[in-house]
C-alpha cells in the first residue's frame, strides 16, 4: 500500500505515557503507539486496569498526556470537542431531561433551532428503535436502552469520530449481543471513525475492523489482529470457525 | 388511585395515627394528672396559684375558644405566617443565589466557607440585640433575623448541591460541547436541586423555630411569639400549649406541602418503594 492512497490518519498516539500522580502515582500507560484510520472501526481490547479507560480520556480530551502526544486530523488534542463524540463507561444519561432531550442536548449546546433539532432526534430514535420512548424519563429505561440513547445523543451532532469506553459492559450476554447488532446496523448506515474499548475479545471481533491487544499496566500495544469477518456480521458468524480460530489467537495474545 | 397516590394517602393516615395517639396520651396524661399535680408552683420570687401543669382538654378548649373568638388567635398566626414566609423567600433567595455562586466559583470558595461555619451555629438569639442596634424595632429586625438565619441554611444546600453534582454528567456534558453556561444550567441545576430544596425544606422550619425569637423584638400583639411571651409572664399554661401546637401545626402543614413540592419536581429521579 503506498501513502497516496492509504486512508487518512485520524487519531494518533505517539509514545503516549500517562501517570496518575497521587501518594503512590500509578503509571496507566507507557510508550503507546496508535494509529486510527478515517472510517475504521478499532476496538482496543485489553484485561482490566491496563489503562484503556485512561488512554479513550486522553483522546476525548479530559486528560493530558504526561508523556509522548495524541494528534485528531494531524492536530494536538486540547480538551474535548463535539467532533469527536465521547460514550463514557458510566451511565451518563441524563435521568432528569426525557429520551428525546437528552438525544437534543448536543444540538441544543450547538443553538440548533428546535425544528432542526426535533427532525434530528426523532429520526435518531427512530434509528434505535425507541420512537415509543421519545418523550420518557431514563428511570423507564432498561441499561441496554439507556446506553443506546447515550450512543444516539452522541451521534445527534454527527461527530466523524467516536470514542465508546465499555458501553456494553454492565449488560447481560443476551442483551449486549443485540446491543452489539444494533450499534454494528448504526454504523453501517453512518460510517464514522470509531475507537471502541473493550475487555471482552468476542466483542471486539464482532465489531471491529482491526483489534489491537493491551498489555497489563501500564497499558501498551501488545499485538494487532485485522479482522477480515465480512459485514453485515450475523448470529451464526459467532459460531463459525474463522471467528473461533482469531479468538484463540487473540486469547493467546491477551495472555 | 394511582401508587403514588396510594402511597401519599398511606402517608397520610400514619401521620394522623401517630398525631391521635399523642393526642390521646396527653388527654389520658392530663386526667391522671388532675388532681395530682401541684397547683402552687415557686416561680423564683413568689408563689403562683392555681396553675395548670397539664391542662385537660376542657382547659384547653375554653382557651382556644377565647383566643378565636377574640380573634387573636387568627391574627396571630396571620402576622407570623407573613414574617416567616417574606424572612423564608427573602433568606433563601440570597442564600441560594450565593450558594450557587460560591458553588461554581472555586476561586471565592475558601472567602465564603468560614464565614458560613461561623454562622452555621449562631443561635438567632445572639444576633438579636444586634440586629434591633441596627435595624431598630419594627418589622425590617424580625425577617432580617429569620432571614439570615435560612440564608446560612440554604446557602450550605446550595452550595454542596453544585459540588456534589457528579463528574460523569458534567464530561458527557462537555463532550457534547456544552458552554459553561449551558452546563451550569441544563445539568448542575437540575442536578443541585434535590439537596437546595432539602436544604429550603430545613430552612423553613427554622425559620418557624425563629420566629419565637424574633417576635420578642418589640414584642406587640398579635403574634404566636407574642403569645407565648405573654403566657409566660402570667404564667398560662393553656395559652402555651396552645401557642406551641399552633407552631407545631403550621409547620407540619408547610412541611408536607414542601414535601408535595419536592415530589414533583423531582418526579424524574429512580425511586424505590
Amino acid at each position: 500500500m503506498t501513502s497516496s492512497d492509504s486512508p487518512a490518519l485520524r487519531l494518533q498516539a505517539v509514545d503516549l505515557g500517562y501517570t496518575y500522580s497521587g501518594v503512590t502515582p500509578t503509571k496507566a500507560l507507557a510508550n503507546l503507539n496508535l494509529d486510527v484510520y478515517d472510517n475504521e472501526f478499532l476496538a482496543v481490547l485489553g484485561p482490566v486496569g491496563c489503562g484503556k479507560t485512561t488512554l479513550l480520556r486522553i483522546f476525548a480530551g479530559f486528560l493530558r498526556p504526561t508523556e509522548g502526544s495524541v494528534r485528531c486530523d494531524r492536530s494536538s488534542v486540547d480538551g474535548p470537542s463535539a467532533q469527536r463524540g465521547y460514550v463514557l463507561q458510566e451511565d451518563a444519561i441524563f435521568p432528569w431531561m426525557t429520551v428525546r432531550e437528552n438525544v437534543e442536548f448536543g444540538l441544543l449546546a450547538k443553538n440548533v433551532e428546535p425544528a432542526a433539532r426535533r427532525a434530528v432526534s426523532s429520526e435518531l430514535i427512530r434509528l434505535i428503535g425507541l420512537s415509543a420512548f421519545e418523550a420518557a424519563y431514563p428511570k423507564e429505561l432498561s441499561a441496554g436502552m439507556s446506553k443506546m440513547v447515550e450512543v444516539a445523543r452522541v451521534l445527534a451532532t454527527d461527530p466523524s469520530i467516536l470514542l465508546l469506553d465499555e458501553p456494553f459492559g454492565a449488560l447481560d450476554t443476551q442483551t449486549r449481543a443485540r446491543m452489539q447488532d444494533e450499534l454494528a446496523r448504526l454504523w453501517e448506515q453512518r460510517r464514522k471513525t470509531v475507537l471502541f474499548v473493550t475487555h471482552d475479545a468476542e466483542e471486539a471481533l464482532y465489531l471491529a475492523d482491526r483489534i489491537v491487544v493491551l498489555s497489563p499496566r501500564p497499558g501498551r500495544v501488545k499485538a494487532q489482529f485485522p479482522v477480515d469477518l465480512p459485514r453485515p456480521r450475523s448470529f451464526e458468524l459467532r459460531f463459525s470457525d474463522g471467528f473461533s480460530a482469531l479468538k484463540r489467537q487473540i486469547w493467546a495474545a491477551l495472555g | 388511585m394511582s401508587p403514588i397516590g396510594r402511597a401519599r394517602w398511606t402517608r397520610v393516615k400514619r401521620a394522623l395515627a401517630a398525631l391521635g395517639t399523642i393526642a390521646v396520651l396527653y388527654g389520658i396524661a392530663a386526667e391522671i394528672g388532675r388532681d395530682r399535680l401541684p397547683r402552687r408552683i415557686w416561680l423564683g420570687v413568689h408563689y403562683v396559684e392555681g396553675v395548670e401543669l397539664l391542662p385537660p382538654y376542657r382547659s384547653l378548649a375554653e382557651e382556644t375558644e377565647f383566643l378565636v373568638q377574640s380573634g387573636i388567635l387568627a391574627s396571630s398566626i396571620a402576622v407570623s405566617t407573613g414574617r416567616v414566609l417574606i424572612g423564608f423567600l427573602l433568606g433563601s433567595a440570597v442564600g441560594i443565589f450565593l450558594g450557587l455562586a460560591t458553588g461554581r466559583a472555586a476561586r471565592v470558595e475558601y472567602l465564603a466557607e468560614p464565614w458560613v461555619t461561623f454562622f452555621r451555629f449562631t443561635p438567632a438569639l445572639a444576633l438579636l440585640p444586634l440586629y434591633v442596634v441596627w435595624f431598630g424595632y419594627g418589622e425590617m429586625s424580625k425577617v432580617l433575623l429569620i432571614a439570615t438565619n435560612v440564608a446560612v441554611v440554604t446557602l450550605l444546600g446550595a452550595h454542596q448541591g453544585v459540588r456534589s453534582a457528579p463528574r460523569v454528567y458534567l464530561d458527557a456534558a462537555a463532550a457534547l460541547g456544552a458552554s459553561r453556561k449551558l452546563v451550569f444550567g441544563k445539568v448542575v441545576l437540575p442536578l443541585a436541586f434535590p439537596e437546595i430544596f432539602a436544604s429550603a425544606r430545613i430552612a423553613l422550619g427554622l425559620a418557624w423555630v425563629t420566629i419565637v425569637v424574633a417576635e420578642l423584638i418589640d414584642a406587640k400583639m398579635p403574634s404566636l411569639g407574642y403569645l407565648l411571651a405573654l403566657a409566660n409572664a402570667y404564667p398560662r399554661v393553656p395559652t402555651m400549649v396552645i401557642g406551641i401546637a399552633t407552631i407545631g401545626a403550621l409547620v407540619l402543614a408547610f412541611d408536607t406541602l414542601a414535601l408535595f413540592l419536592h415530589t414533583r419536581a423531582t418526579h424524574w429521579m429512580r425511586r424505590t418503594g
